[in-house]
C-alpha cells in the first residue's frame, strides 16, 4: 500500500540525493583546482550557495512532511537523518569555497616542495573517496559503506597530525605555501569529518542506533 | 518490599466463548506512569485492560486463564472479590457515559453514598477535589445541580473521570477516552492524564498512536490477542524492534 507520506519522502530523497552529487562535484572541482593551479572559485562559491540554498528546501519539505504526517519510526529516523545530512552537504559546498578561496589569496601548491605537494594530493584523495563514499552509502543505505568511512577518516587524521609535524620539522620555503597549506589540510579534516557524520546518519537511519565512528 | 510495578501480567489468555481473543500476554505495569495499549481493531485491547479488573468475566460465555498480580496479589485468586478489585480501578469509557439523570454534583458523589457516605462536608470536599483533580472544577463550579447531560462532550468524559477518581482508585484504566472527542478536548483530557499519572497508575486504550505517543510512558502493541512488542514509548516509536510494529505504527496496515 502506498501511503500518503511516502510521495513526500520519495521527494525528499530525490532532493537529498541531487545534493549529494552537487557536494561531490563542489569538492571535487575545488580541490582540483587548488592542486592543478586553477581557480575555481567562482563556480565553486555558485555551488556552494546552490547548496545552501538545497539544504534550506530539504528542511523545509522535512518539518512539512513532519507537520501533516506525525511521522514514527523508520520515516522519523528518516526525517531526522536527511535533515543533518543536508547540512554536511552544506559543510562541504563550505570548506570546498573556503579552499577556493585560499587558493585565490595565497595561491595553490605551485611554490611549496615536493613532498607537500605529495602530502596534499595524498590527502585530498582520500577525502574526496570518502566524500563520494558518503554520497553512496546514502543512495543505498548501505551501512557497511558507512562504517568503512570510519577507517578512512583515521588516515586522514593521522595524515593531518603527520602534516603538521613535519611542517614544524622542515619549514617550507615560503610563508604563503605554510599558511595556504595549512589552512587546507584543515579544511580536508573537517569534511573528513562531516563523512563520517554522515556515515552515522546512515546507520541511524537505517537500524535505529547511534554510533559514533569518528 | 516496594515494587516499582503495579501489575504483573503473567500468560493471560481470555476468550470470548471458542474465541480466542488474548495468547498468553506477560507483562509489567509500571506505578505512576501511562502504559498505552495500542493495535487495530479486534486485537484485544479492550479485553485487556477489562481483563485487569475483572470485568471481561461478566460477559456471559468469557473465559480467562493465567494470573495478573495487582500490587502483588493475584487478583484471579478465588478467595479475592472482584468487587473490591473494581473499586481500585477507575474506568473511563469511550463515550462519556455520567448519569444523565443525575446533576454534575451528584454524579461526582454517586460512588461515594453507594458506600454509605452521607456526610455533607465530606461530600462537598470530596466533590470539589475530584473536579479539581479532573480539571474541570473552575468551568462547573457554579452550576453543580445542573445535569450532567448538560455539559459538552469533554466536560462529560472530564465528569466521568471526576466521578471515578471520588472513590479514590489507585488505578485508571481508559479505554479510548477521546475517540468521540474534538482536538481541543481531546487535548485536555491528554494533559489531565498525564496530570493523573503524578499520583495514579494509568493504562490507556487508543487507536489514535500519535496519542499514545504524546501521552504514554510505555507503550504494548497487541496484534491478533498477541503482545508484539511493549517497551519505553520513545523506543517504541522511534526504533521499534519487531518489524510488525514498524509496520502498523508508519501505517503500512492497519
Amino acid at each position: 500500500m502506498v501511503r500518503l507520506i511516502d510521495t513526500g519522502l520519495e521527494q525528499l530523497a530525490s532532493m537529498v540525493f541531487r545534493m549529494g552529487e552537487l557536494a561531490h562535484k563542489t569538492v571535487s572541482l575545488s580541490l582540483n583546482g587548488y592542486i592543478e593551479g586553477t581557480n575555481a572559485y567562482e563556480e565553486v562559491q555558485t555551488l556552494s550557495e546552490m547548496l545552501i540554498a538545497m539544504a534550506d528546501e530539504a528542511e523545509n519539505k522535512a518539518f512539512e512532511l513532519i507537520a501533516r504526517f506525525q511521522p514514527v519510526a523508520s520515516d522519523l529516523r528518516i526525517l531526522k537523518s536527511y535533515m543533518k545530512i543536508t547540512y554536511d552537504f552544506a559543510r562541504y559546498g563550505r570548506y570546498a569555497l573556503d579552499v577556493s578561496q585560499i587558493y585565490t589569496r595565497l595561491g595553490g601548491l605551485k611554490e611549496c616542495e615536493d613532498w607537500i605537494n605529495q602530502s596534499i594530493r595524498e590527502m585530498s584523495e582520500k577525502v574526496l573517496s570518502m566524500v563520494r563514499t558518503s554520497v553512496d552509502s546514502l543512495k543505498s543505505h548501505d551501512t557497511n559503506l558507512a562504517i568503512a568511512l570510519s577507517e578512512t577518516e583515521k588516515q586522514v587524521d593521522s595524515m593531518y597530525f603527520e602534516y603538521l609535524d613535519r611542517l614544524v620539522d622542515k619549514a617550507p620555503a615560503t610563508n604563503r605555501c605554510t599558511i595556504s597549506s595549512v589552512l587546507v589540510v584543515r579544511y580536508l579534516e573537517r569534511i573528513a569529518d562531516h563523512a563520517t557524520y554522515i556515515g552515522e546518519s546512515i546507520i541511524y537511519l537505517s537500524t535505529g542506533e547511534k554510533v559514533i565512528l569518528r | 518490599m516496594f515494587s516499582p510495578y503495579k501489575f504483573k501480567i503473567e500468560n493471560l489468555n481470555a476468550w470470548f466463548g471458542s474465541k480466542h481473543v488474548l495468547k498468553n500476554i506477560s507483562m509489567k505495569i509500571k506505578e505512576k506512569a501511562v502504559t498505552a495499549v495500542i493495535g487495530p481493531s479486534g486485537c484485544g485491547k479492550t479485553t485487556f485492560i477489562r481483563c485487569l479488573n475483572r470485568m471481561h468475566e461478566i460477559v456471559p460465555g468469557a473465559k480467562v486463564s493465567g494470573k495478573v498480580f495487582f500490587n502483588g496479589i493475584d487478583i484471579y485468586n478465588e478467595d479475592v472479590d472482584p468487587v473490591q478489585i473494581r473499586r481500585k480501578m477507575g474506568m473511563v469509557f469511550q463515550k462519556p457515559n455520567p448519569f444523565p439523570m443525575m446533576s454534575i454534583y451528584d454524579n461526582v458523589a454517586a460512588g461515594l453514598k453507594l458506600n454509605g457516605i452521607g456526610d455533607k462536608e465530606k461530600l462537598n470536599s470530596v466533590v470539589e477535589r475530584s473536579l479539581k483533580l479532573a480539571i474541570l472544577w473552575d468551568e462547573v463550579k457554579d452550576d453543580l445541580n445542573k445535569s450532567g447531560a448538560s455539559l459538552s462532550g469533554g466536560q462529560q468524559q472530564r465528569l466521568c473521570i471526576a466521578r471515578a477518581l471520588a472513590v479514590e482508585p489507585e488505578v485508571m484504566l481508559m479505554d479510548e477516552p477521546c475517540s468521540a472527542l474534538d482536538p481541543i478536548a481531546t487535548a485536555k483530557i491528554e494533559t489531565l492524564i498525564r496530570m493523573l499519572a503524578e499520583d495514579y497508575t494509568v493504562v490507556i486504550v487508543t487507536h489514535n498512536m500519535q496519542q499514545a505517543a504524546r501521552v504514554s510512558d510505555f507503550t504494548a502493541f497487541l496484534y491478533f490477542g498477541e503482545l508484539i512488542e511493549f517497551g519505553p514509548t520513545k523506543e517504541i516509536f522511534e526504533n521499534p524492534k519487531s518489524e510488525l510494529t514498524e509496520k502498523y505504527i508508519t501505517g503500512e496496515f492497519g
